[in-house]
């Protein structure tokens, strides 16, 4: 496992601008979104920055597990993915390896955006309790991410189909959270299509973290054993992947 | 036992493509196959199958005496497979490549160094040790793929047409590393080409394949020999006359079979001996105006010419 995270972590420090570009657009919405947002928002939301912080996370989150996706692309084009393949290593260890490389580039990412945030005048939660239900939250929502990529880079056939596809996955999953408004003021058919969507859910409680509310410790169990059934699914469904990649 | 073992072995794939059909085939240990056959004749099929890529509709393969289909994950730890397209990663160093594949197979930091070392120097890499692999030529980057696949000291190594896009020089180079493998690591190659000179030139023993079964399987010079001893080489003046001759020769039955390569007409016969004065008075009765006659041996390309333009062979020709 250490092993293929090692030499895809080696890949993404030889090409940093693929850490700079999942990171331009999270920022852009920070810097942009939040001071247009700020303005309109001011009468009910006091910091809207640190309102819309969670949202931004989740999505930083989800480009840099795409980004890994693409990884696996340049691997099958170069036949290393094949070597790897009838090489004894175990499938579970090319999964982990995969996901653990995009999971500890998401929280580079979430460091460089929890950074920018700082300006501000966001506060990073001082609480230890708080700042460990924040990493364990947000490394399930990374996992659970990065095993869902993967498994649509082994399914879909090229890397031009497979950025059409999150593209559409990426943006409506998005829009359709609690990421930019509170769900409470929406009306009754789209909150429930927010309330169905799972992020609304890891963006609410890391929103609750980030804004020094009491600790969510009901929620916090909710949402973590929402995301470990998620990551447990679609690591499965990657491993079943890969497995069939030798079973044609 | 055989290093690796066919049975009957078939490959649909899901398209209705039939890439093998009960192909049989034997590799003794230590020795170097290989595998010749047209485009789309099922080489890389049966090597996709051999390798645990993928599985067989029908039939069995055996690497070791153990069954390919029903126990890959211990075909593994005895395989290393150089694929057509180059494998390395460009993005790590040359050690760094060497690491990574041998950990792939678990092996320990101290082994690790030890057969990277004799892997350099046996391979002629180490005055490229210290420049990025990007900057590597192809023949170069061929080389390390090789090299490095040869970590986990394979019982088997398979080279999937690995001379293919290079020049003779490297080529030559590359003959020199097979049979070094061979030698020194006493490992099983089991290798496909299209380069019917390489196959000659480095192979124990040469099987060719056509529409995805077995046509032949011997030594290079049994090879030779089954096409008969010698052949007839027939130049006209006019080489746009060679077809219709080679019709003409063949409606008068003065040859098993024909073929055109280059400026010549070659003729297959079980006498040529007896042949050669019938023929040339044959030509010599019709309007072909000969240049050149002369009876000559037959080179492998002769043999595998005549195999594949062939739609059935006698299985009394058959030797295993």
């Amino acid at each position: 496992m250490l092993n293929i995270l090692y030499r895809n972590m080696k890949w993404r420090v030889q090409n940093p601008i693929t850490i700079v570009i999942t990171l331009i657009q999270p920022i852009l919405w920070m810097v942009l979104y939040g001071t247009v947002g700020a303005n309109s928002m001011h009468s009910t939301i006091s910091n809207y920055n640190a309102f819309i912080l969670p949202g931004i996370m989740v999505l930083v989150t989800f480009s840099a597990c795409c980004s890994g996706g693409i990884i696996n692309y340049i691997m099958k084009n170069n036949a290393s993915f094949y070597r790897v393949l009838i090489s004894p290593v175990k499938r579970v260890s090319v999964v982990s390896g995969q996901a653990l490389e995009t999971v500890i580039l998401s929280f580079i990412e979430i460091s460089v955006l929890m950074a920018v945030s700082l300006f501000f005048s966001v506060r990073v939660p001082s609480d230890p309790l708080s700042f460990l239900s924040m990493l364990i939250i947000l490394f399930l929502t990374a996992f659970f991410l990065s095993c869902l990529t993967y498994t649509m880079s082994l399914l879909l056939p090229n890397e031009v189909v497979y950025e059409t596809v999150m593209n559409a996955i990426v943006l409506p999953t998005f829009f359709l959270s609690s990421a930019l408004f509170p769900s409470e003021t929406l009306s009754k058919n789209l909150y429930i299509v927010i309330y169905l969507n799972p992020f609304s859910h890891v963006i609410n409680i890391l929103r609750k973290i980030l804004m020094n509310e009491p600790f969510p410790a009901r929620e916090f169990f909710s949402v973590s054993l929402l995301l470990l059934i998620l990551c447990i699914i679609t690591f499965s469904c990657a491993l079943y992947r890969l497995k069939k990649e030798t079973a044609k | 036992m055989y290093t690796i073992q066919t049975q009957d072995l078939s490959k649909t794939y899901k398209n209705g493509v039939n890439a093998l059909n009960s192909l049989n085939i034997q590799v003794k240990e230590g020795e170097v196959f290989s595998l010749l056959g047209p485009n789309g004749a099922g080489k890389s099929s049966l090597i996709k199958i051999l390798t645990t890529q993928c599985l067989a509709t029908k039939g069995k393969a055996f690497i070791l005496g153990i069954d390919t289909q029903k126990n890959p994950s211990s075909i593994r730890p005895l395989i290393s497979c150089v694929s057509q397209s180059i494998s390395i990663d460009n993005h790590m160093s040359l050690k760094e490549n060497f690491i990574f594949q041998a950990r792939l197979y678990s092996l320990d930091n101290k082994t690790i160094k030890q057969r990277m070392t004799t892997l350099i120097d046996s391979f002629k890499l180490s005055e490229y040790v210290k420049y990025p692999v990007s900057t590597y030529s192809g023949g170069i980057k061929r080389r390390l793929d090789i090299a490095m696949n040869m970590i986990s000291f394979p019982k088997v190594l398979f080279l999937d047409e690995p001379t293919t896009g290079m020049d003779v020089q490297s080529r030559r180079a590359m003959w020199d590393m097979i049979q070094k493998i061979k030698e020194t690591f006493r490992t099983t190659i089991f290798l496909t080409t299209h380069y019917l000179e390489e196959a000659d030139i480095l192979s124990d023993s040469i099987c060719i394949i056509k529409d995805g079964k077995e046509l032949i399987q011997a030594s290079p010079y049994e090879l030779k020999r089954l096409t008969g001893n010698s052949m007839i080489k027939i130049g006209l003046t006019d080489a746009k006359l060679l077809p219709s001759c080679c019709r003409y020769i063949e409606s008068l039955k003065l040859c098993s079979s024909s073929y055109i390569r280059g400026e010549s007409a070659f003729f297959v016969s079980d006498d040529s001996d007896s042949s050669f004065p019938l023929i040339i008075r044959a030509l010599l009765d019709k309007p072909f105006y000969v240049k050149s006659a002369d009876i000559t041996s037959p080179s492998l390309e002769d043999v595998f010419i005549d195999l594949i333009s062939k739609k059935e062979v006698k299985e009394d020709k058959k030797v295993c």
